[in-house]
């Protein structure tokens, strides 16, 4: 072994440090940076990196469940859209949070969805377009109304020779180019998605044609000009320092940011989670100076899906040490409303899975017991109106039973009923598994009928109270 | 009426299904007799019973062995006025 090279002395304490600067409780952990910047190296040189700075620097989410959420699943009724359309609405609040969300334009319910969304008065999430890079889509974005629409636009050679069948980059780029072109003609932004960034050539071929984007925009006025989109579209992107392009998230928006010079509010980062990179991917090029990471309600889109809208909330929350208008509450409720209608969210998916916030663990429920906040990530409650929970298993212990019996009858403090009072219950419990040889979760329907039937004093005063 | 340790015995032995004539004063609830979590707060609420007390949860369940049960649960009946044979 080698010699310690430092000697750590022991602060001793008699009073907890619990690091609140960090862990507040009543809002996510916040992710706080030191002062240096952050280096990476790039063509050799040493680039620093303000990652600290985007506390104040305006980022935003943009929302992309009406458009590749869908492609993932049957299509939404109009209804179901427009009820998810509001509750973004109310998740992102008044400051726009949640800035963006496309929509589809080609069939009468794209169309009707669009306006009846509109129709709800809403600032924010801005409906924006989703078409494919075809002049005579135009017409349907003029004819919508809408002021920005993305378009398709990959970058790869992959797109480019194997699917689009361009004989040259040059022709490729001229073809795109002719519909960027279309777009400003019609005074229309457009938002150019560069399909499978993390597999193309950048500096053959993305580098010349955002150049070139850049320069159409300079003639443009300040409101059409480009904006990029970079899509990691099978999910190859890293995060990792020191990482070769084109799979580097940070290199690829620097090269974009500060060598193309598309400002942070025209980049946006749109991920696939093929590889589980998907969040942190986002929220990389969020810290590298994309302003917009675009994402779904709860992840769900094409094959392994996208950055999950909800975890960009909390991690923007995270990041700026504030809500910021954002309603979290509106979380739970979307959760509700997607399984109301048959999309499935896995129990153990954090921030809206049934069970997100429940322990098995006998040890764990013990230490819920005795102060929540030693197993609960925030105060769930607060903002999620989800209170920690205990599944009972033959791992709960009496300490699961406890916490069970104590949430359901809603006590705190001082009026929590301790185990002593609840043996029999948690023998109820045991029997179930070393005397019956049960193998399933105990339900709380079953629990209830049980502590009716063991706790009848209990259940008098306070159910009679619930 | 018997004594404390007569009856701390007496209710060890049915709670944790031993044989009285062999539990011993420096018996451990746990290692020597065998008792699981759950046995551990039935004996409590048991000796609670027995005596007509109530106990502080965490204090009760630090007791490790059936000698130091005697001891606190006699302080206990005397903090309580609860007659006892000692």
């Amino acid at each position: 072994m080698d010699k310690a090279r430092k000697k750590h002395p022991l602060v001793d304490a008699e009073r907890p440090n619990l690091l609140e600067d960090t862990f507040p409780y009543v809002l996510p952990p916040l992710i706080r940076f030191s002062k240096s910047p952050v280096v990476e190296y790039i063509d050799g040189q040493a680039v620093e990196f303000d990652v600290a700075g985007v506390k104040d620097r305006d980022i935003v989410i943009t929302d992309t469940t009406f458009r590749d959420g869908q492609q993932a699943r049957p299509p939404y009724t109009i209804d179901q859209m427009v009820h998810i359309y509001d509750q973004l609405a109310r998740l992102g609040g008044p400051n726009g949070v949640i800035r963006q969300t496309e929509f589809f334009l080609y069939t009468k319910n794209d169309r009707e969805t669009l306006d009846r969304c509109r129709a709800l008065g809403h600032k924010y999430p801005e409906c924006t377009g989703w078409i494919r890079a075809v002049k005579g889509d135009f017409r349907l974005v003029k004819e919508a109304g809408l002021k920005e629409t993305g378009m398709l636009t990959s970058c790869s050679d992959y797109h480019v020779f194997q699917k689009l069948r361009f004989r040259s980059r040059a022709e490729c780029i001229d073809s795109y180019c002719e519909v960027v072109d279309a777009a400003l003609e019609a005074g229309v932004r457009p938002r150019c998605h560069l399909e499978d960034i993390t597999r193309a050539d950048i500096d053959g071929f993305v580098l010349p044609f955002v150049d070139r984007l850049m320069e159409m925009s300079s003639q443009a006025p300040e409101d059409q000009s480009v904006k990029i989109r970079l899509c990691d579209t099978l999910g190859y992107g890293v995060c990792y320092p020191g990482v070769e392009l084109p799979r580097s998230v940070p290199k690829l928006i620097y090269k974009l940011n500060r060598e193309c010079g598309v400002p942070s509010e025209r980049l946006e980062w749109h991920g696939h989670n093929d590889f589980h990179r998907v969040h942190a991917n986002a929220s990389t090029a969020w810290l590298y100076g994309c302003g917009a990471a675009n994402a779904t309600l709860f992840g769900f889109g094409e094959r392994t899906g996208n950055p999950p809208l909800e975890s960009a909330i909390i991690e923007y929350i995270s990041l700026k040490g504030d809500t910021c208008g954002i309603d979290t509450l509106a979380i739970s409720d979307l959760a509700d409303y997607m399984r109301s209608i048959g999309l499935p969210i896995p129990d153990n998916y954090p921030f809206a899975g049934r069970a997100f916030n429940t322990t098995r663990a006998g040890i764990h429920a013990d230490g819920l017991r005795r102060d929540e906040q030693i197993y609960n990530i925030f105060d769930t409650a607060l903002l999620l109106g989800r209170p920690p929970r205990v599944a009972i298993t033959d791992k709960s212990g009496t300490d699961g039973v406890v916490h069970w019996v104590n949430e359901f009858f809603g006590l705190k403090g001082d009026d929590r009923i301790n185990k002593i009072r609840l043996h029999k219950l948690a023998r109820w419990v045991i029997d179930q598994y070393e005397e019956h040889g049960r193998l399933t979760t105990i339900s709380d329907e079953e629990l209830e009928v049980k502590t009716k039937e063991l706790l009848p004093d209990y259940w008098e005063k306070y159910k009679a109270v619930k | 009426m018997a004594t404390v340790e007569e009856r701390v015995k007496a209710v060890t032995a049915r709670v944790l299904k031993v044989d009285p004539k062999q539990i011993k004063p420096e018996h451990s609830f746990t290692v020597d007799l065998g008792a699981s979590s759950v046995q551990s707060v039935e004996l409590v609420a048991s000796f609670e019973e027995e005596f007509g007390i109530e106990m502080e949860e965490d204090a009760a369940l630090s007791v490790q062995n059936v000698g130091d049960a005697v001891g606190f649960i006699a302080n206990v009946c005397r903090e309580q006025g609860v007659d006892i044979e000692e």
